[in-house]
């Protein structure tokens, strides 16, 4: 797969030129070097929802420190929002959750809030305002006054993304924004996403959660042993021919109609059957000529995941008809 | 300079809700519980052992409170990553070393003037003697010794990639500073070429913390502090702090955090 190549005038956020990042450890007598980016080339443009997936040590977070300035890059180049991140004006627009955000458990909600706040050069009235404004949009008002060593996952990951935004950052940047949260927290955390996007924010997302992706983003990247095997819109991925699994459900007491299907990795059970796309019509014409009553037919994973698989090349072999070579 | 006071106030209130005044109270307890013993068996002067019992118990506690503050700061900031939330906003990490110094220091500050004022109490209340000008002179200068030793622990946390080293650097550093007048004695002795050379390294690298010891000298009759003992006492001090925190700065801004 050939990254997208977009030659936008949109004006970028993050313009990311041949970045490569490489990691010595272990003693000067042997030391372990380790090549966490190579050659990245990416340009985020400003007001998107960029997504960068990839499996865990594929470089995700590297990109994101290199971003904030916490490492160094090796070779290449980075400018975020026009400019060198290691200038204040620069990370003053900048809002950044970090994977489960860890915080000091002696201080409340809204002292941390007020604290990060003041680093952003608000005080006074000004502050005060800001931060209840923010527990407002992260919805914990109400536990705003507790220590955060009462906080569960979820709550400390809206005073995560509370801090994040307590600036009014041009540009959010998460990392894995979604780990550790239960259902009904990850729904809220990508509303406030989904908002924000309307609002203006351009949002760097570092994820595994692939469903987030498809439902926040509207480009990503798939990054993969420090490369970037591609970047592509949702629409294109939508469109694409990419191939997902299917689970094809018949009518109570019609599963014996499902046996002996001639396909190697057709799983039949419990009423249903799962079949790879590329046997998906054949399945179907072949049910109809049994006469089974079809009462259903789902995907079984997202195109977004079934690309990125595709991408990283861990999709298992295309299944084919048993004793055909086609 | 409103982000440094910011991070001192954010550290203060950390380190003190972390109940790191339970150690001054058990400090408080064990000085009155000695003091009271030692008065009952010695035939001397209590207001001196009262003194002398103080200034030790000021200095330990607020040399654990400093240890055990960095062990515990050292957790939270740098194995579960929270230094990343500050560093990512608008703040230099010159700015970011600094305002934890001063809350550190506030907090090791506080536990010795809180320790001062039960010794003070005791010398009035207890002993029915009064303060002197001797003993006022030693808890600044202890002030300033926990000054130098805050700044030279906080630059072990930013330098350090274990809370072990953190802890091993700087009790060792209290420890060798201590001993400093005891090596330039062995510097004057004949000695053989490579020990000279590791004592001179050691003596020129490490606090000279004797300065700041006067509890040892205070019942001498001769001694009076000048302007001048004064003026070295504190130019050493801000000067040893102030390259201390340079270096520790200067690595702080070409650290990466993996």
């Amino acid at each position: 797969m050939k990254p997208e190549t977009t030659t936008s005038d949109r004006p970028t956020a993050i313009r990311i030129s041949n970045l490569s990042k490489t990691y010595k450890t272990g003693f000067w007598l042997a030391p372990k070097v380790t090549k966490a980016l190579k050659g990245l080339q990416l340009d985020i443009y400003e007001n998107e929802a960029f997504g960068l997936m990839g499996l865990n040590g594929a470089g995700k977070t590297t990109v994101i420190k290199l971003m904030l300035g916490l490492l160094k890059p090796t070779g290449g180049s980075l400018t975020v929002l026009g400019g060198s991140v290691s200038s204040r004006q620069i990370r003053s627009q900048i809002g950044y959750l970090s994977e489960l955000p860890y915080f000091s458990k002696q201080h409340t909600g809204r002292e941390l809030l007020e604290y990060f706040g003041s680093l952003h050069g608000l005080f006074g009235q000004a502050l005060r305002h800001r931060v209840d404004e923010v527990l407002e949009l992260v919805r914990m008002t109400k536990a705003a006054a507790l220590r955060v060593s009462g906080y569960s996952k979820g709550m400390l990951q809206r005073i995560g993304i509370g801090q994040a935004l307590i600036g009014k950052p041009r540009l959010l940047i998460c990392d894995e924004p979604m780990s550790g949260l239960d259902p009904v927290g990850y729904k809220e955390m990508r509303d406030i996403f989904i908002d924000l996007k309307k609002g203006g924010t351009t949002l760097f997302l570092n994820t595994h959660i692939l469903d987030e992706v498809e439902r926040i983003c509207d480009r990503v990247g798939i990054l993969h042993d420090g490369e970037l095997k591609d970047v592509a819109s949702i629409t294109k991925i939508l469109g694409s021919t990419v191939q997902v699994d299917y689970w094809i459900d018949v009518e109570q007491g019609e599963a014996s109609k499902l046996t002996g299907l001639p396909f190697r990795d057709a799983i039949a059970n419990n009423g249903g059957v799962q079949i790879p796309s590329l046997v998906l019509a054949e399945t179907l014409s072949l049910l109809a000529s049994r006469r089974a009553k079809v009462k259903a037919i789902r995907p079984l994973s997202s195109l977004v995941e079934a690309y990125f698989l595709q991408a990283i090349g861990a999709q298992a072999q295309l299944q084919r008809p048993v004793g055909s070579d086609r | 300079m409103r982000r440094i006071l910011s991070l001192a106030s954010f550290t203060f209130r950390e380190l003190i809700r972390s109940k790191m005044l339970f150690i001054w109270l058990i400090s408080v307890i064990v000085l009155c519980g000695l003091a009271f013993l030692l008065s009952l068996l010695s035939y001397g002067d209590i207001l001196s052992i009262f003194m002398d019992l103080g200034l030790v118990g000021m200095e330990v506690s607020g040399l654990m409170v400093l240890l055990l503050s960095l062990a515990v700061t050292y957790t939270t900031e740098m194995d579960q990553k929270a230094i990343f939330l500050h560093l990512s906003k608008p703040m230099t990490r010159g700015e970011y070393l600094l305002g934890r110094i001063l809350g550190f220091y506030l907090v090791v500050a506080l536990v010795v003037l809180g320790m001062g004022a039960v010794v003070s109490a005791l010398v009035v209340f207890v002993g029915g003697g009064q303060v002197t000008p001797l003993f006022i002179d030693s808890v600044v200068f202890l002030l300033l010794e926990m000054f130098v030793l805050t700044v030279l622990g906080l630059t072990f946390q930013m330098i350090a990639t274990s809370l072990v080293g953190v802890v091993l650097y700087t009790f060792f550093t209290i420890f060798l500073g201590h001993l400093i007048g005891q090596i330039q004695w062995l510097l004057e002795k004949q000695l053989p070429a490579g020990i000279k050379v590791v004592l001179k390294v050691i003596y020129y690298i490490l606090p000279n913390l004797d300065i700041f010891n006067l509890k040892d000298r205070m019942y001498d009759p001769t001694l009076v502090l000048g302007s001048a003992q004064w003026q070295e006492v504190l130019a050493y001090a801000f000067s040893y702090s102030l390259l201390v925190f340079l270096i520790g700065w200067w690595n702080l801004e070409k650290r990466e955090f993996m």
